[in-house]
């Protein structure tokens, strides 16, 4: 196929990733088809617009750019239903961005995935193996002075999904949700008044943080009055990790994560059962 | 240290009210590249370009340093800088900082396969330089980017209108409003479009000056092709810098135009400003050149002020 030709299979370096894309810039010849890839001058220089520094030209007709045109849709799909936190669906991606390039598709996503890493740092993943949906996961730790560049305190919901994972892990990876709204209410969270931060924090924690996957939300059998239970969701097994979690409860307390031994050593067990390949993490807690 | 609390006011079973966790940015990222409601108008893929230049190698200052700018979606200059030390400051600390200007290139020259570009600007009122993240290709897929619903993308396309046309660069908030029954989608109230106008002005794509409307250096930035190739008649050049000018002066004669920004350079130190096109009396005030050393000083007043890191809406 032709991408092969251009873009090898998964580079092991950098220096390699930078070499494909580097050759397929170079490949480019002045004139080609344009109607196939049209091309426009930009103009003098747009208002205000700082004197360009790149000159325009048109893009060669070879199939190959037209594959990396897709490559960049794609890298901008994922990147953009990424913000909403809402896992990307592989019907979604194909219907919106892939179109007759479905022979092809997983070509394009392992070329997608490469550049979101290489570029922005960001792993895509599948959610859960033959999910059929995707997330981006940081690959770059968080660190806290990012807020601070960002100008802003982070995103406040982000420090309530924080309370809420922890809250589950420390219950035993499990938590009804009642309790969770006993302990919210402490912190002058309540389910069916409106918060000045996290607006209705009902439909925050039982709609959002479940839609985008942090959260499994399931009722629990036999209840009455009903009651509904609260577990990790496969996002947050990907983003985060049971230790990051604990260290995060222990510092909401001013503790040491050894101050928990039960937690303590189900997050070291989690931790070693990361370190080895593939196979998913059954949570050995008990 | 680890004083401990009560057992009622643990995790375990619950901290103590009010203590505010810092969250982890690792959750989120906004890429506001997004709001893009060019498909139609754009063309597809015709806004391409490319260049043959060399790709640069890029670390995870650089990532960092794109993953934060995405979440602004623009900044100004001195806070690009200071995002860039950031960034230098997490991940390698003891390398030299890049000069700005090798460091966004480097950049764009990985992101131009993307069609993605770190593009620098400067605002109309004051010429102050700003940087956004600016989506080169308009496609199906920018659709999709939009924080807004169609209802909402076509008030500010109608806003957007009466900017292009007003002579003045801005369009009053009354005007605007006017136009909400003739939206396309779902009914919009006054009320609601009025917060929708505010939201506008909080994702940097308007600015509000007493009721008034214009665009956002960030929408100039991001949309000036698409403006110029929708709008190819109502549009406004500058006579300096030829750009598309949304806002500026403009020679009572022979009717040319030049930015603020233009105008304060081009007749910086002259005692008798005049029409670079037709030499009649420039009638205007002149007004001063962007001066980023008085900037910092004024700034260094209120350094905690946050609203250095935004750009100025007023
Ligand atoms: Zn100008
Ligand atoms: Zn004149």
């Amino acid at each position: 196929m032709l991408q092969k030709t251009r873009f090898r299979g998964r580079p092991s370096t950098q220096a390699e990733t930078e070499r494909d894309w580097g050759h397929g810039r170079e490949t480019r010849t002045p004139q080609g088809a344009a109607d196939e890839v049209p091309s426009t001058s930009r103009g003098a220089s747009g208002s205000q617009e700082a004197a360009g520094t790149r000159s325009p030209s048109a893009r060669s007709a070879s199939a190959a750019p037209a594959m990396e045109l897709k490559v960049a849709e794609l890298v901008q799909f994922l990147l953009i239903k990424d913000q909403k936190k809402i896992p990307i669906k592989r019907t979604d991606i194909l219907k919106h961005v892939i179109g007759d390039y479905k022979d092809i598709f997983p070509d394009l996503l392992k070329l997608a995935a490469q550049r979101l890493e290489y570029v922005f740092g960001y792993k895509l993943v599948e959610l859960e193996p033959k999910s059929n949906s995707y997330i981006l996961i940081n690959t770059l730790e968080p660190v806290e002075e990012d807020a601070e560049v960002r100008g802003d305190q982070g995103t406040p919901t982000t420090g309530l999904l924080m309370i809420v994972l922890g809250l589950i892990f420390m219950k035993g990876n499990t938590i009804k949700e009642t309790e969770v709204w006993d302990f919210l209410r402490r912190l002058g969270v309540y389910p069916t008044k409106k918060h000045f931060i996290f607006g209705d924090p009902k439909k925050l924690i039982t709609e959002d943080f479940v839609r985008q996957r942090y959260l499994e939300y399931r009722r629990i059998p036999h209840t009455d009055p009903v009651d509904y239970e609260f577990q990790w969701g496969p996002r947050t097994n990907l983003e985060t990790t049971k230790m990051k979690v604990l260290k995060f409860v222990a510092k909401v307390h001013n503790q040491d994560p050894k101050d928990w031994p039960a937690q303590y050593c189900e997050a070291l067990a989690d931790e070693a059962a990361r370190a080895r390949p593939p196979p998913s993490v059954p949570a050995p807690s008990s | 240290m680890g004083e401990p609390h009560s057992r009622s006011s643990r995790l375990g079973g619950g901290p103590e009210p009010g203590c505010r966790p810092s969250p982890p940015s690792q959750f989120e990222l906004f890429f506001s590249v997004g709001l893009v409601i060019w498909e139609e108008g754009a063309g597809g893929w015709s806004n391409m370009q490319c260049s043959t230049r060399r790709m640069g190698i890029i670390t995870d200052v650089h990532r960092r340093f794109l993953q934060l700018m995405m979440t602004h979606g623009v900044l100004e200059e001195q806070d690009v800088t200071r995002l860039q030390k950031h960034c230098y400051k997490v991940h390698d600390r003891n390398a030299t900082v890049e000069k700005l200007e090798d460091f966004i290139n480097n950049i764009n020259s990985v992101l131009e396969p993307l069609y993605i570009e770190v593009k620098k600007g400067v605002t109309e009122d004051d010429g102050r330089p700003i940087y956004a993240l600016v989506n080169l290709a308009t496609s199906s897929v920018s659709k999709m980017a939009s924080d807004f619903a169609e209802n909402e993308l076509d008030l500010f396309r109608k806003a957007l209108e009466l900017i292009i046309d007003s002579d003045s660069g801005f369009a009053s908030s009354t005007n605007i409003l006017n136009l909400v029954d003739q939206l396309k989608g779902k009914k919009m109230r006054k009320k609601e479009a009025e917060q929708v106008l505010q939201k506008f002005v909080q994702n940097k794509w308007l600015i509000e000056k007493e009721g008034e409307f214009t665009l956002h250096g960030r929408a100039i930035l991001e949309m000036g092709q698409y403006i110029r190739e929708t709008y190819p008649d109502a549009v406004k050049m500058c006579n300096i810098c030829h750009g598309l000018l949304i806002q500026g002066q403009s020679c009572e004669t022979c009717g040319i135009r030049m930015h603020l920004p233009c105008v304060a350079k081009y007749f910086q130190s002259v005692s008798e400003p005049r029409c670079p096109h037709c030499n009649d009396y420039w009638p205007h005030e002149i007004p001063e050149v962007f001066n980023p050393e008085k900037e910092r000083e004024a700034a260094g007043v209120s350094k905690a002020n946050r609203k250095s890191l935004r750009s100025r809406q007023h």
